[in-house]
């Protein structure tokens, strides 16, 4: 990573390395990542396009309009759907993969299973797309896809997710780090979280608020359990890999995986707050949103004080790896802070309905998970093709579109919400004219979609640039 | 992941760290070096600081505000119990659901009224009159309610006896509640059987009245004639 202090250009693996010099745990692991990553980046690209239509719908209406198939909500969900499961999931797949095989020192010898797991989670989303796209979804966000398409998607989570379970089960060293808790607690999170949400919201939906409570409940252990966790396994390895220093305060950090696993999957009652729920769950949901900033502050001890030491952040920002890590370390921080001090029952009598919650999930998932796979990306990509990233104008590009649609993004979202929310709060104010002030606010969401999308293509051209560029593995393997 | 290590001329960093370069931890050392950590906490040197010390009460203090959030606003756990006003309301019988209670009503009489109006409520005879049997009393509620928030002063006559009242605005100490818990009693016992008093109708008159001073009482007649049986 000196070589980027040094000319500002994301290498990577030197050039005279090559393919030859893979060693045996990554020639294992170089098909399956990079069919992962290929559909990822490909989801990511379809997904920025489909969220810019649906942002512009926002405020031009007749935009695209005349047509079922583009009408916002169909555009909306296939948009969502297509970045959550496509993009971050395909893109997990393959970085938790990656990260359980190189500290577990795990050798892939039936590589293709993982593959075949990601071509049925691909093309059951793909169906599932197009089903929402004819008009035929559900109403609930990230359940809207047919509900025959769950149980493919469960089964191929199990075949391309739970090989990091079988990694940290066979691996050789006994001794385990962060980074292989959070993941292997993700992956036994999720397919659990997943079923039950679908069983109750989709095959076999109760009476009354029951669908919505767990719907809340699925939604916020997706974000928490699956992406947070994620996101939080990047961070604690990448952060001492590329500092090349161990953590400081680690012995916290059990504590702070505890308390992310005991808390957050009490959290989602707090979404529903003012609603018709019982008060003690929306009360315990309160508290667990306040209690997770217990693992907010352990992570942030972790990276920050182990960045604050010895040029750390400069190194972080020269680093091209690093620098998105941290961006998305920061944002987890913020959007843990945000959680916690809005869960406040007088600040959703306000924010309740507006685009707040939708700004504070996009710190999560774009800000954390998405930014932290960008720079995960990076590290991985030039170790597996074994050759450069083609242009380091566009990996600026990417970076700078990204990160500055981000802030404007989350920014209209947070503080139109905060606008709007009072506005409509006051009786003073009409409805109609509640609406009229979030136009500057979508305004702003179109123009943070474009710079996304520009972002994202930059990203795919250099990655696939890169990808086919590569030469083929070799077999023989470097050792270690 | 090593090859970076075999570069040290190019890759050392000036603050000369020794242990990893600066480019990296290898996997293998990243995994041992924290593993080791996990067990030993970081030795204390100069400059170390109390930050797990000072979070462990910020952890404690979380920890006592959810306990004592969660048993103020879990409405006693009922699945039935959706608003988070309710449970305090039901517990306290405060100011959302009035029922005027004659008992309550009857230990204020006791340690307000009673020294002149008697235990009996018959008053004490040429000094002081009755409420047994009063029609000053039954009947409109708000004459009672401002006879016992502003007070009386001056001649009165009940059931045939003239008094010099001077009765003292008693009720402007009590709550609106209080006063009606008494106006309940007095017109529900001895044989009185005019309906109850709402606190409603005490903060609509105390408001109505104002501050002012006793009321005479041939003027509160003009106001509340007594009414006929």
């Amino acid at each position: 990573m000196s070589q980027e202090n040094r000319t500002g250009r994301p290498r990577g693996r030197p050039p005279e390395g090559g393919a030859s010099r893979l060693s045996r745990t990554e020639a294992g692991l170089r098909g399956p990542f990079l069919c992962f990553f290929t559909f990822a980046v490909l989801w990511l690209v379809v997904a920025s396009l489909l969220a810019l239509i649906a942002a512009v719908k926002l405020h031009r209406p007749d935009f695209l309009g005349a047509c079922a198939l583009t009408t916002y909500g169909r555009v909306a969900a296939a948009a969502q759907d297509t970045f959550v499961y496509g993009w971050g999931f395909n893109a997990l797949f393959a970085v938790n993969f990656w990260l359980m095989a190189q500290l577990g020192r795990f050798e892939f010898r039936n590589g293709w299973l993982a593959t075949l797991g990601g071509l049925a989670w691909n093309l059951a989303l793909t169906y599932g797309v197009v089903q929402v796209f004819r008009g035929e979804l559900g109403g609930f966000a990230l359940l809207d896809l047919p509900r025959e398409v769950g149980p493919v998607l469960i089964l191929a989570f199990l075949f391309a997710g739970l090989w990091s379970v079988v990694t940290y089960a066979r691996r050789p060293s006994g001794h385990n780090f962060a980074s292989q808790w959070y993941v292997i607690g993700a992956t036994f999170a999720f397919p659990i979280v997943f079923l039950l949400g679908q069983l109750m919201v989709q095959w076999f939906p109760s009476v009354g608020t029951v669908p919505a409570l767990a719907h809340a409940w699925f939604v916020q252990n997706l974000m928490l359990l699956w992406f947070g966790a994620s996101t939080l396994a990047s961070a604690y390895y990448f952060i001492p890999k590329i500092l090349g220093r161990p953590l400081r305060h680690y012995y916290l950090a059990p504590v702070g995986f505890w308390t992310f696993f005991l808390f957050a999957g009490w959290t989602a009652p707090a979404a529903l707050l003012g609603g018709p729920i019982p008060i003690w769950l929306q009360s315990v949901g309160v508290v667990a949103s306040v209690m997770s900033i217990v693992p907010v502050i352990i992570v942030g001890i972790n990276f920050y004080s182990t960045l604050s030491v010895d040029g750390g952040w400069s190194r972080a920002w020269n680093s091209t790896t690093l620098r998105f890590v941290t961006v998305g370390v920061v944002c987890f921080s913020l959007f843990g802070g945000l959680s916690t001090v809005f869960s406040a029952r007088d600040f959703s009598a306000v924010l309740a309905f507006t685009s707040f919650a939708q700004g504070q999930q996009q710190l999560l998932t774009y800000g954390a998970l998405t930014m932290t796979l960008f720079g995960a990306s990076y590290f991985v990509l030039p170790r597996l093709t074994g050759s450069l990233w083609p242009s380091a104008k566009l990996v600026h590009l990417h970076f700078w579109a990204a990160s500055l649609g981000l802030l404007v993004a989350v920014v209209a979202s947070l503080a139109g919400g905060w606008q709007v929310g009072h506005l409509l709060a006051d009786p003073a104010v009409s409805t109609a004219q509640a609406g009229d002030a979030t136009a500057v606010w979508t305004l702003a969401g179109s123009i943070a979609a474009m710079l996304f999308l520009v972002a994202h293509v930059a990203f795919a051209l250099n990655a696939f640039g890169m990808i086919l560029a590569s030469t083929s593995p070799t077999s023989e393997g470097r050792p270690d | 992941m090593n090859d970076r290590n075999r570069h040290p001329d190019r890759n050392r960093p000036s603050q000369g760290n020794p242990g990893p370069g600066p480019d990296g931890l290898s996997d293998g050392r990243l995994v041992e070096v924290h593993s080791q950590l996990a067990r030993d906490k970081e030795e204390p040197r100069e400059g170390f600081s109390l930050t797990p010390i000072v979070i462990v009460f910020i952890f404690c203090g979380f920890g006592f505000w959810g306990g004592l959030y969660l048993t103020r606003n879990s409405g006693n756990f009922a699945s039935t119990a959706f608003d988070v006003n309710a449970p305090k309301a039901a517990a306290s019988a405060g100011p959302i659901e009035f029922e005027p209670d004659a008992a309550k009503g009857e230990k204020l009489f006791v340690a307000q009224c009673a020294a002149c109006h008697q235990p009996t409520g018959l008053g004490v005879p040429g000094a002081f009159p009755p409420l047994a049997g009063s029609p000053w009393v039954a009947g409109n509620e708000e004459r009672l309610i401002k006879a016992v928030l502003a007070g009386l002063a001056g001649e009165i006559e009940v059931k045939g006896v003239k008094y010099n009242a001077n009765m003292p605005n008693i009720g402007a100490g009590l709550k609106d509640a209080q006063v009606a818990h008494i106006a309940t009693y007095v017109r529900q016992a001895w044989g009185n059987t005019a309906g109850p008093v709402m606190d409603s109708q005490v903060a609509v008159v105390r408001k109505a009245i104002g501050a002012r001073g006793q009321y005479v009482p041939a003027d509160l007649l003009k106001e509340h004639p007594l009414e006929t049986k």
